[in-house]
């Protein structure tokens, strides 16, 4: 038998996938995979089962897949990576602390600006974030606010890895205020107004979540077990978002929606501005590769709240007022306490459908960043907010709903049909290819992109099903 | 000690970006560590960066005529955000019409603006009252 043979496993907060990989060259093969319930009492028993699951439902014959196969592995499980942003000014430092948060694979929990007070003390004491990630200031600019917002935390009693990533200057003081606290430190995310450096300070998230966070979640025992440490779900889902459009050609230009019952994650791969005469950027210019994280957009948890911040798209789809709305309500209604619930009937499925159309559009529409016109002493001109997804040519639909898409209908909802007025215009994408990652191989991938990414990111994009829209 | 920290830009709906340049060159080159965010620039964004650089100074400029309106509070809301001693600056042609100078610098001062430039000025002088000012406020 040639090519190697890999194993890689999620272990999300409901399901445990694995599957069985053989690595042939530059091209990644899917021989097996399974799906088991995630045991949230004791996350390795899931984990092995799910691999066992994988490997046998292989064609290979008994004893043709060695017990020391190497396994690669993410985790979602107990809240994911639960992250506390705070910052100086909201629309600088705690904004780019946002972005290296959600980037670093985090969901943001908290977010403060400006002192820290006792009630926002209490607040973080109860989120109960795995990691605070401390910013404020330029390199040698305002130094006030996040002395002032260290020595608050020290007298906090949140278990959590403290990260400094503000002004370099008072690196050593701010050390010193925390001095007894598990900190760590990292480059200023915003070493001067307007730049954004938020490299060093995902890559000390990353290993944070190693070494610290992954013995909280009850994961060590599996670590063990698989012989390697894991990645949080999302960094796996974003380092292969990078690969696909750092590598395949025709994706440079890309997106990702990952929707669950929970929330939606948007990811984006595309230059944030291209400028151009009589085109100005207002506000910070945005990464080529974004994450966003809705946690209030999702289709089971998420759907009652739902329901109520998207009446508007609701109502322009079924009529204000009518039974129909009531009828929606209602479902929604149920299916945010049924989290399980898999719609059997038109009715179910129809509401699904819309849910799903109402999130996709929500988080492109907070995604993506807006245009609008202007008119100056000097004449007309556009000023940019944001990122511009105009030049996506690729979607891709991931997660339960969106992975089992038979046509492009939902997912063409990023396009905001409608959502323009005359004066301002969203940044969505406008007329992108659609795909669904049919056989959930994004996260499975994710984990094998940092080792083999030419072939994780080929394989990814040949398991992507094109979703074209039905005959008419 | 560090080069003093000045955040500069063209405020309102100014596209004037030629002088801009021009300041933002000439005052890294006299020494000053500069902030430039260009034109089109807002109150909230000048102050967003004075509060995260610490900045020592702003200096607005404003070339199209309509700099009182846009200028209105910036002394204020300086204050309400902790910067209550930050240096205000204001240049360019502030004002429409044939007002005199002396009018135009008194109203900026009114609203609490620490030095007002007309169109053409030496920048050495201005990079020199711009030292001692700062070097007055530290003191």
């Amino acid at each position: 038998m040639n090519g190697r043979l890999l194993l890689s496993v999620d272990i999300g907060s409901t399901y445990t996938k694995a599957g069985l990989f053989r690595l042939e060259g530059e091209e990644l093969r899917l021989l097996g995979k399974a799906v088991r319930p995630t045991t949230v009492d004791d996350l390795g028993r899931g984990f092995a089962e799910a691999r066992a699951a994988a490997l046998a439902g292989t064609n290979l014959p008994p004893g043709a897949v060695p017990s020391d196969v190497p396994v690669y592995w993410s985790s979602s499980a107990r809240g994911g990576l639960k992250i506390a942003a705070v910052g100086l000014t909201p629309d600088l430092t705690l904004s780019v602390a946002r972005m290296a948060a959600t980037s670093a694979g985090g969901k943001v929990v908290r977010a403060f600006s400006y002192e820290l007070a006792a009630d926002d003390l209490a607040e973080l004491e109860s989120v109960a974030p795995d990691i605070i990630l401390l910013t404020g200031g330029t390199d040698g600019g305002n130094s006030r606010v996040v002395l002032h917002n260290a020595v608050r935390l020290a007298e906090t009693h949140v278990p959590a890895v403290i990260l400094y990533a503000g002004n370099r200057k008072v690196r050593d003081q701010v050390k010193a205020a925390l001095s007894g606290r598990d900190v760590v430190t990292a480059a200023n995310v915003m070493p001067e107004v307007g730049v954004i450096d938020i490299e060093p300070a995902r890559e000390v998230i990353r290993r944070a979540f190693l070494e610290r966070i992954v013995d909280g979640k009850g994961l060590s025992r599996v670590a063990a077990a698989a012989g390697r440490d894991p990645l949080p779900t999302p960094l796996a889902v974003f380092e292969l978002v990078r690969t696909i459009g750092e590598r395949v050609p025709g994706w440079e230009d890309f997106a990702l929606i990952d929707m669950g019952g929970a929330t939606t994650d948007f990811y984006s791969h595309t230059e944030s501005f291209h400028g151009g005469d009589a085109v100005l950027l207002r506000g910070l210019r945005e990464p080529k590769l974004k994450r966003t994280v809705e946690g209030d957009l999702g289709l089971r948890v998420s759907a009652e709240a739902l329901y109520r911040s998207e009446a508007p798209f609701f109502e322009s789809r079924l009529g204000t007022g009518g039974p129909a709305m009531a009828d929606l309500r209602a479902y929604a209604g149920s299916v945010s306490r049924a989290t399980d619930h898999l719609p059997s009937d038109e009715r179910g499925r129809r509401f699904d459908a819309l849910l799903a159309a109402a999130c996709v559009r929500a988080s492109a529409l907070r995604h993506a960043g807006t245009i609008q016109r202007v008119f100056t002493p000097q004449g007309g001109f556009e000023v940019q907010r944001g990122k511009d997804l105009r030049r996506v040519k690729n979607l891709v639909g991931s997660g339960g709903y969106l992975a089992g898409l038979t046509g492009p209908a939902v997912l063409l909802e990023a396009c905001a049909p409608d959502a323009a007025d005359p004066d301002i215009r969203h940044l969505v994408p406008e007329a992108p290819a659609c795909y669904a990652d049919a056989d959930h191989l994004i996260p499975l991938l994710g984990n094998l992109a940092a080792d083999f990414p030419a072939a994780a990111a080929r394989a990814a994009v040949a398991g992507f099903k094109p979703l074209r829209p039905l005959p008419s | 000690m560090d080069a003093p920290r000045i955040v500069l830009g063209v405020i309102g709906a100014d596209c004037h970006s030629v002088g801009n340049k021009i300041l933002d060159a000439f005052f890294t080159e006299a020494g000053f560590h500069v902030i430039n965010l260009g034109v089109m620039v807002s109150q909230e964004e000048f102050l967003d960066a004075a509060v995260e650089s610490d900045a020592a100074a702003i200096l607005v400029s404003s070339l199209y005529g309509h700099g009182l309106i846009d200028c209105e509070g910036l002394r204020q809301k300086a204050v309400e955000r902790g910067l209550e001693k930050v240096l205000l600056y204001a240049g360019g042609n502030l004002v429409v019409g044939k007002t005199p100078f002396d009018d135009v610098e008194r109203k900026f001062k009114a609203m609490g603006f620490d030095r007002v430039f007309p169109a053409q000025v030496d920048l050495a002088d201005a990079a020199k009252l711009l030292r001692e000012d700062i070097g007055a406020r530290r003191g």
